[in-house]
């Protein structure tokens, strides 16, 4: 039976898109014009040194003969405050630009999501089934961990780091990768798209977060190792306005505790669907492969951070490492090697 | 392996040089200290950390032993002694970190080259645009690189390594579970976090009413003298372990999967009927312990064919549905049921799946020989060579036919068009069918011995018989030169492949892998924490207590906001009255941070 397409809602899909790649943009461009123009610090010193200097001191020894108050909230924002995050940062961003930033941010968001929800009704099936659309899809992931990040944990200053792959992605997106609406060729028309790579596209858009903050993190690294050893820091102006080596090296920890799971479940569920679809639930397809060894390269760095010796820097690279096998799966096997999963929709 | 943070006792780099790490020289190389009570119970151990990460030592996961480093002077080791070294390499963390690493490695070659068992055919393509190179690859099985003895060797390594690990570690857990948690030690202030202020309640009381409330919230509780111990999140090592217990019945269940299992493909024309048995299926591969007279009795008869195709468009001559209709019986003498094949909707009989995998058109003939008499009189199947339009080759052979052999190479169009004057297929469905032959003449060489496949002719005892190939549309017939005979394109029909697969070891498989799921999930949910309280009468007659708290596995932070809570509950339980803190108290919080 042909689906008709509605061209219409096709190309309203378009428009929304490419307002969401001109809100992103101007978003991204706030958050630049927060670092730049911010005179105060935009993150309190790191919370753990501070109270550890009370801790060592003479006021909480451990003879017990001070009297210490039960701790309060921080800041005192109630119980969902700050776990991991800088601690008195506040709730919502402060200042004009990270204002304007945040703003513009949610309301791409906002028309992105509408874009992909238009394409899917004009094309009446789940709008990821070549890779036009599961570019659009992971980029509004990582936008959506990048807002619920932003609050969760008052990381504000992750909005330009993450925002600058986005714009790239879907600049390159809405140009070169466009695709038209179009109907699913059968061995993809199962209700497995929508468990399957939903649950890739959930993963691949928490990897991206952190990926990013992973680098935020070697950038601060990096600073903290040439200030501890008397050398002048080059990136002393943006590290004023991010938090130090701990609180971004568990923000992305996090992330990837969340992502790794759901790419797990996304193999697990391809794995099901390949047997449906092929006959086999595992067949080293190429796109298999690599979504293989992106899982054993996380799985790395998941025992990497918790071995002596390896976490810090050297689990960060591994973590990247990872990001690159994702980034590789994505955009070189779709374009260069052909296997069951190709689908690209760019050969013609 | 996963999830399994812990101390600095799971030697990783560099542990040769005990200056490294205190904690790691404090530490049996074994790790057995799953709790390391014993470190616990000498109150120097905390404090030794000092306001370190003193998880290492006071939670000593043992999870991976650490490197043993027989430095120079240690004493000769024995064949025994070199086992266990050998042993204790295998199963530490740097060790399967690298073989983690390595199989990784490993898997690239796999999806750059052409695999012997995903696309035998680019194999041969590889082959013959490498002549030099191919062969080399081959000696090092880079063509079947996942059968590959190196391969089974890294997961196979792997995966010793990971039992070497997770077996002893379920019976420490077993073991565990019936232990009490450790002392309180003496100095709580040096715990991570550490809070401390003054109850109104005699020592003894403000202990029960914190029993209390820990017990409360289903922490197992410990008490003694002036201290209650108390800890929590036991489940995290039993889903670390499930998962890593399911992945290797995950590599079982392949196993499995791989000995009692088999393959075939068969290729059918609507209209025709196969039985399951390994003469009547084209390719048929079975597992090493499979006997071939022994196969699920059912047979599949193909009734009709049917695809559409995106017929404008930008998608077009894109395939957008396939539907097979079957007529199959579990066994010769059961009933027949219809079923509509699909992509994406194998059949099952029998625990066996029957899946649509490719389709193509089968040109039927009608060849008369110089005699007269009709010599063949069927569907012959054609494969797509390419699919935009379905254009088809095959070859039709008549060893039947006098006074010489003959044999026809044709190219079948669905949609034949004029494209600058060659003939294409502009449609994949056939809206103008032609077929175009090529006549040869000759011995087809059937009776050498050796098999010849049905898709092509061997040329070596045929000449081509010097007839014009001109496109024929169906009732249309093509004489042949020198009294040789007539070939008539009867019609077409179509043809499906079906892949015929048993897999023994799928559901082990699902299972393993939703257990391996639900112990990832849990392991990276649950937080192993240790609470412990002391009271004490303090110098002015109040009484003074302290909480100090520790996690172990917190390596995503959130216990400090967890601990917070905690310690004023406590501290409410236990004031009963008000609260009798100053406001200038409020800047000497003393909570610290593990790392």
């Amino acid at each position: 039976m042909p689906i008709t397409i509605n061209h219409g809602l096709a190309d309203a899909s378009n428009g929304f898109l490419l307002t969401t790649v001109v809100l992103y943009a101007l978003a991204m461009l706030s958050y630049a014009c927060d670092f730049a123009f911010r005179k105060e610090r935009l993150i309190a010193p790191e919370p753990a040194q501070v109270s550890e200097l009370v801790g060592v001191g003479p006021a909480g020894a451990a003879a017990g003969s001070a009297v210490l108050s039960a701790p309060d909230g921080p800041g005192g924002s109630g119980r969902g405050s700050a776990a991991g995050g800088p601690d008195g940062a506040a709730l919502w961003p402060t200042g004009f630009w990270m204002r304007t930033a945040f703003a513009l941010t949610c309301a791409g968001l906002a028309t992105h999501l509408v874009a992909i929800v238009t394409r899917g009704l004009a094309e009446h099936r789940v709008p990821w089934g070549n890779m036009y659309e599961f570019i659009a899809a992971i980029s509004c992931m990582a936008v959506l961990v990048l807002v619920a990040v932003s609050i969760r944990f008052r990381a504000y200053y992750i909005g330009l780091f993450v925002l600058i792959p986005v714009v790239l992605a879907l600049a390159l997106d809405v140009t070169v990768v466009y695709t038209p609406a179009g109907s699913l060729v059968p061995a993809l028309n199962s209700y497995w798209i929508a468990i399957h790579v939903t649950a890739m596209i959930v993963a691949s858009g928490l990897y991206i977060v952190g990926a990013v903050v992973t680098a935020m993190y070697l950038i601060a690294d990096r600073n903290e190792r040439r200030t501890l050893a008397g050398l002048p820091s080059r990136t002393e102006g943006l590290m004023m306005h991010l938090p130090g080596t701990t609180v971004l090296d568990r923000l992305s920890y996090r992330t990837i505790l969340f992502a790794f799971p759901v790419w797990t479940f996304g193999i697990m569920a391809g794995a099901i669907w390949a047997d449906h679809a092929w006959g086999r639930y595992w067949g080293w397809d190429p796109k298999e492969t690599w979504s293989f060894i992106t899982w054993v390269v996380y799985a790395g760095f998941l025992h990497a951070r918790a071995t002596a010796g390896w976490r810090g820097r050297r689990a960060a690279y591994i973590q990247l490492a990872g990001f690159g096998c994702l980034m590789f799966n994505l955009i070189g096997i779709n374009l260069w090697v052909t296997g069951l999963h190709s689908y690209a929709g760019l050969s013609g | 392996m996963t999830g399994t943070p812990a101390g600095g006792n799971r030697g990783a780099g560099g542990t040769a040089s005990p200056t490294v790490d205190p904690r790691q020289a404090e530490l049996p190389h074994e790790g057995t200290a799953e709790l390391a009570d014993g470190a616990v119970s000498a109150d120097d151990a905390v404090s030794a950390d000092g306001a370190g990460p003193a998880d290492g030592a006071v939670f000593a996961d043992g999870a991976r032993p650490a490197e043993p480093a027989p430095g120079p002077g240690a004493p000769r080791l024995g064949l025994v002694g070199w086992l266990r070294w050998g042993w204790r390499q295998l199963t530490s963390m740097r060790t399967a970190l690298v073989l983690l690493f390595l199989l990784a490695v490993a898997s690239v070659p796999g999806s750059v080259l052409p695999q012997e068992g995903v696309d035998p055919s680019a194999v041969s393509q590889y082959y013959a645009a490498h002549p030099a190179l191919a062969p080399i690859l081959n000696r090092l099985s880079l063509f079947s690189v996942f059968a590959a003895p190196w391969f089974a060797a890294i997961y196979l390594l792997l995966f010793l390594s990971l039992a070497g690990c997770v077996l002893p570690r379920t019976f420490r857990l077993v073991g565990a579970a019936r232990q009490q948690p450790p002392r309180a030690p003496r100095r709580l202030a040096r715990l991570p976090m550490a809070v401390s202020y003054v109850s109104p309640l005699p020592p003894a009381e403000a202990l029960s009413s914190a029993g209390r409330l820990l017990g409360g919230k289903r922490f197992r509780l410990r008490t003694g003298d002036g201290w209650v111990s108390a800890e929590k999140g036991y489940l995290r090592e039993v889903g670390n372990l499930l998962f890593h217990i399911a992945l290797l019945a995950l590599l079982v269940s392949v196993g499995l999967g791989g000995i009692f299992g088999y393959k075939a493909n068969r290729l059918l024309v609507a209209g025709q009927s196969f039985a399951n048995t390994p003469t009547a299926l084209d390719v048929f591969r079975p597992g090493r312990l499979v006997s071939p007279s022994n196969l699920q009795p059912f047979s599949v008869a193909l009734q009709s064919f049917s695809a559409t195709y995106v017929s404008s468009g930008p998608q077009l001559d894109e395939p957008e549905t396939f539907n097979a209709a079957l007529r199959y019986s579990a066994a010769p003498n059961s009933p027949t049921r219809g079923f509509a094949l699909r992509v994406n909707h194998p059949l099952t009989v029998d625990g066996v799946s029957v899946y649509l995998i490719g389709h193509g058109y089968a040109p039927e003939f009608k060849v008369t020989d110089g005699a007269g008499n009709v010599v063949f009189n069927g569907a012959v199947p054609f494969i797509p060579v390419e699919q935009a339009g379905l254009t088809s080759e095959g070859v039709v052979k008549v060893p039947d036919a006098a006074p010489s052999q003959l044999g026809f190479a044709g190219v079948f169009l669905p949609t034949a068009a004029d494209q600058n004057g060659r003939l294409v297929s502009e449609f994949p469905a056939a809206q103008n069918p032609r077929v175009s032959l090529v006549s040869y003449a000759g011995n087809l060489g059937l009776n050498t011995g050796q098999s010849q496949s049905v898709y092509q002719l061997d040329l070596s005892g045929m000449h081509r018989l010097s007839v014009a190939p001109r496109p024929l549309a169906v009732g249309q017939s093509m004489t042949l030169p020198n009294g040789a005979g007539k070939i008539t394109f009867t019609g077409y029909r179509q043809w499906i492949s079906l892949a015929v697969t048993y897999d023994p070891g799928q559901l082990p498989a699902l299972i393993s892998g939703i257990l391996a799921l639900a112990g990832l999930i849990l392991s990276f949910m649950v937080r192993r924490r240790r609470v412990f309280v002391r009271a004490a009468a303090g110098p002015d007659g109040h009484t003074v207590v302290e909480v100090g708290g520790l996690a172990r596995s917190d390596a995503a932070g959130g216990f400090e906001v967890e601990f917070a809570e905690l310690a004023r509950e406590l501290r409410t339980a236990q004031d009963g009255i008000t609260e009798s803190v100053s406001s200038d108290n409020d800047q000497s919080l003393s909570i610290r941070e593990g790392e």
